[in-house]
């Protein structure tokens, strides 16, 4: 087995592969693409192995997959052996897919804002951050009432699943897109559980939650 | 109505469920942006929301559980007081300068964190807020401005009903009170409370009730040109700050406190208990000390027990020495609880660096105070350290407060005198890069401590010792000038009188506390002349530099110093 993750240090789909592979303790090369602004992902040896031109790919072997959402779920389902991270329940599938989805609607709005401020992107900013901020709302009743049924993650198991991974990154860089989280408590208290995951690691703009033993 | 950034009004701001254990988090009123964080010790802070330093937001910093960490450089502040304890940058130094952060005033009470723009007003319980069992619903922002989401909530009461206003932005009908949080001009938070544990359908009713009633207030808001949002001023914090020289306190500044309590903590040491009148006392590091004013006139030093952000009284250790010359004895002898006593500001002239890989703590006999605050800074930080505490035989003082630690701590009691050598060797070990050992303890323990740490590799810098009592025989018989260059002025020094009392006689305010060369509060930097040094503050290369002296009891060699002074 030899995993290479094609990598941008500062992009948060990359780092949801970064985080789950450092939580199932897996070894793997990075190849380095420069996404700003070499605009690497545009390359032609980039789009023979996403023809999307996005990142993260990530190559196991002779395999080549890409978009982060089915990345997290391949490598749950290969490497996590005691199933923890994608269980194969039905329903649990059903529920991670779902905030699967929220996430790329995350990606849609609180990273575009963020490639909007911080990288040049032409996009309409008021409209990404009012999308942004209306995911958040929803987040953060979803977790208000996590918290008093005893839940603490997104979804219903008692441990995070790919779900967690898949929706924390834009949420932690949300600031960099010029959306605050102070409306959120809920939302502000799982980035603390979230970044108390064994074997959690850090990226640029996300620090780590001190210990609470 | 127009709010008011000095309106006095005490406005909830958080749920207690908002701060679980090691949390901080994010608030804002009348424009100001909090910090709000639960110490361990079940305290509620409400700060500014930025570091003194540049500036960063500490809700993103790290609640270590007495103390709040910023995520930038690491400045460290207290539980109760916000001052700075430590300053990474600056990891050998104490940061004495008086960098405090803002504190608001805070109440925690049914259910709800309240907190207010400032001191004017006391806080008063709502009406009828006694004797329920209070529940607070899920917070719901609203964009609007605070006034417009109060008129929305009194809407949602029954006609024959109609909503109770209350001042404070606060309306009241059925078994249900509504408190609107004036976040800033266009922004609100609607906190309720319901008067009984409510169960899960009620809880999602009242939460759709709620968000319907700010879509709608939120898109009438949004026709409405949106109000000037407030404008708080900020005190400017220098940016030489973490370079300031220290602000001297003079000796006359103190504190009254009551002996809350006083107790035999082992065989001949007395634990104090030392509470402000009221409030809290000023922040300290690990490492500080107190000036104790006696009945009886005498001053004497004792180092803080406490652990970080613990403000709420001063412990501290006294050892009944039979050959005492009357300081400890008056304490332990005369003084009862209920006492009032004056107090000296915290100093630290024994600062704990927080950035070793290992730190030693060595402590003989009643040297274990500092080092038991040491201890439980780097316990909290969950810094690794290991505590030796040499004792005679019998009772080991504070061995509960020890016990309690997570860190290794080992008892080495009644050793024979020629197995405390070979101990203290093995404790220290071969030194290796950021080691530091801190040794308190009797006279011949620092010298064995210092003389074994540097017979197996480690250097000065890394040695950090503070001695009870300077044991040497001072020599004042010489005579000489000093020119104090700060303050153009010279004096002659006469045999049989020090420095500092010379300095005194012609006016100058200049710190001190132990006036015998043992505790360091009295450094001063020496630009001319060759000093002759009788302390034992120093280490032996700050002594040979020549660039410091402590003016109590060191003199002259040459026949002329220059001070910065």
């Amino acid at each position: 087995m030899a995993i290479t993750l094609y990598d941008f240090e500062l992009s948060g789909n990359c780092y949801k592969l970064r985080l789950l592979m450092s939580a199932l303790k897996l070894r793997y090369d990075i190849v380095p693409v420069d996404f700003y602004p070499g605009r690497q992902h545009k390359a032609d040896w980039f789009l023979r192995m996403n023809p999307f031109g996005q990142l993260p790919v990530l190559k196991d072997d002779d395999l080549i997959l890409s978009d982060s959402g089915a990345i997290l779920a391949y490598l749950a389902r290969k490497y996590d052996e005691a199933s923890l991270w994608f269980p194969d329940d039905p329903a649990v599938t059903a529920e991670i897919l779902r905030w699967h989805s929220v996430a790329d609607d995350i990606t849609a709005t609180s990273s575009a804002a963020r490639l909007a401020l911080g990288y040049g992107y032409d996009f309409d900013i008021a409209k990404t951050q009012k999308g942004a901020h209306r995911i958040f709302r929803l987040m953060d009743e979803h977790l208000w009432f996590g918290e008093r049924e005893g839940r603490d993650w997104l979804c219903s198991p008692a441990h995070p699943t790919t779900a967690d991974i898949a929706c924390f990154p834009y949420v932690m860089l949300s600031e960099e897109g010029g959306v605050g989280r102070e409306d959120y408590p809920a939302l502000r208290r799982w980035t603390d559980r979230v970044r108390r995951i064994p074997g959690f690691v850090v990226m640029s703009g996300i620090f780590p939650a001190g210990r609470a033993l | 109505m127009t709010l008011s950034l000095t309106d006095p009004t005490w406005y909830p701001i958080a749920s207690s469920d908002d701060l679980p254990f090691r949390h901080v988090y994010q608030g804002q009123l009348l424009g100001r942006e909090l910090a709000v964080w639960r110490a361990d010790d079940g305290n509620v802070n409400v700060w500014e929301n930025r570091c003194l330093h540049r500036g960063v937001r500490l809700s993103i910093g790290v609640n270590e559980g007495g103390e709040l960490k910023c995520q930038y450089h690491g400045w460290r502040y207290a539980n109760r007081s916000a001052g700075c304890t430590y300053i990474p940058a600056h990891p050998a130094d104490a940061p004495a300068r008086r960098i405090q952060n803002r504190t608001y005033p805070v109440r925690e009470a049914y259910g709800l964190i309240w907190s207010a723009a400032n001191d004017d007003q006391v806080f008063q319980p709502f009406p009828g807020a006694e004797g329920n069992d209070w529940f607070p619903l899920r917070p719901m922002p609203v964009n609007a401005a605070p006034e417009d989401v109060l008129a929305a909530l009194a809407s949602l009461a029954p006609d024959d009903q109609p909503a109770d206003l209350l001042p404070g932005l606060t309306l009241h009908f059925g078994d249900t009170y509504y408190f609107v949080q004036p976040v800033d001009a266009g922004r609100s938070v609607i906190r309720g409370l319901l008067s009984a544990q409510p169960d899960s359908a009620t809880l999602r009713h009242c939460n759709e009730t709620l968000s319907k009633l700010r879509d709608r207030v939120e898109r009438a808001a949004a026709k409405k040109p949106a109000p000037e949002p407030l404008n708080p001023a900020f005190e400017k914090v220098s940016a030489e700050l973490s370079t300031m020289p220290e602000i001297a306190v003079p000796r006359g500044n103190t504190l009254t406190v009551v002996v809350k309590r006083k107790w035999t903590s082992a065989d001949g040491v007395i634990g104090f208990e030392l509470a402000p009148r009221d409030g809290h006392l000023p922040t300290f590091q690990p490492g500080a000390h107190i000036d104790l004013h006696l009945p009886n006139g005498l001053i004497r030093q004792y180092s803080i027990t406490n652990g970080p952000g613990d403000l709420m009284s001063y412990i501290i250790g006294v050892k009944q020495e039979s050959a005492s010359k009357g300081g400890s004895k008056v304490l332990v002898e005369s003084v009862r609880e209920g006492d009032l006593l004056s107090i000296s500001e915290p100093r630290n002239n024994f600062p704990l660096r927080r950035d070793a890989t290992r730190t030693v703590l060595i402590a003989g006999g009643i040297g274990i105070t500092p080092l038991l605050s040491m201890a439980r800074f780097l316990d909290k930080s969950s810094l690794n350290y290991e505590l030796h505490y040499f004792t005679r035989a019998g009772d080991v003082a504070f061995r509960s407060e020890l016990e309690a630690l997570n860190g290794k701590v080992i008892f080495h009691t009644g050793l024979p005198r020629e197995q405390i050598g070979s101990t203290i060797a093995s404790a220290l070990g071969e030194w290796s890069l950021a080691q530091h050992v801190y040794v308190c303890g009797p006279s011949a323990m620092l010298e064995t401590v210092r003389a074994t740490a540097a017979s197996q590799g480690w250097p000065e810098a890394s040695i950090h010792f503070e001695y009870f009592k300077n044991d040497k025989v001072i020599d004042n018989s010489s005579a000489f000038e000093v020119e104090l260059a700060r303050s153009a002025m010279t004096l002659q020094i006469p045999s049989g009188k020090t420095i500092l009392e010379v300095m005194r006689d012609n006016g100058l305010t200049v710190p001190s506390s132990c006036e015998q060369g043992a505790c360091g509060t009295c450094l001063t930097t020496v630009m001319e002349g060759e000093v002759d040094h009788q302390d034992v503050y120093l280490n032996d290369s700050e002594k040979r530099s020549n660039t410091c002296m402590m003016t109590c009891v060191s003199r002259a060699k040459s026949a002329r110093l220059v001070l910065d002074i």
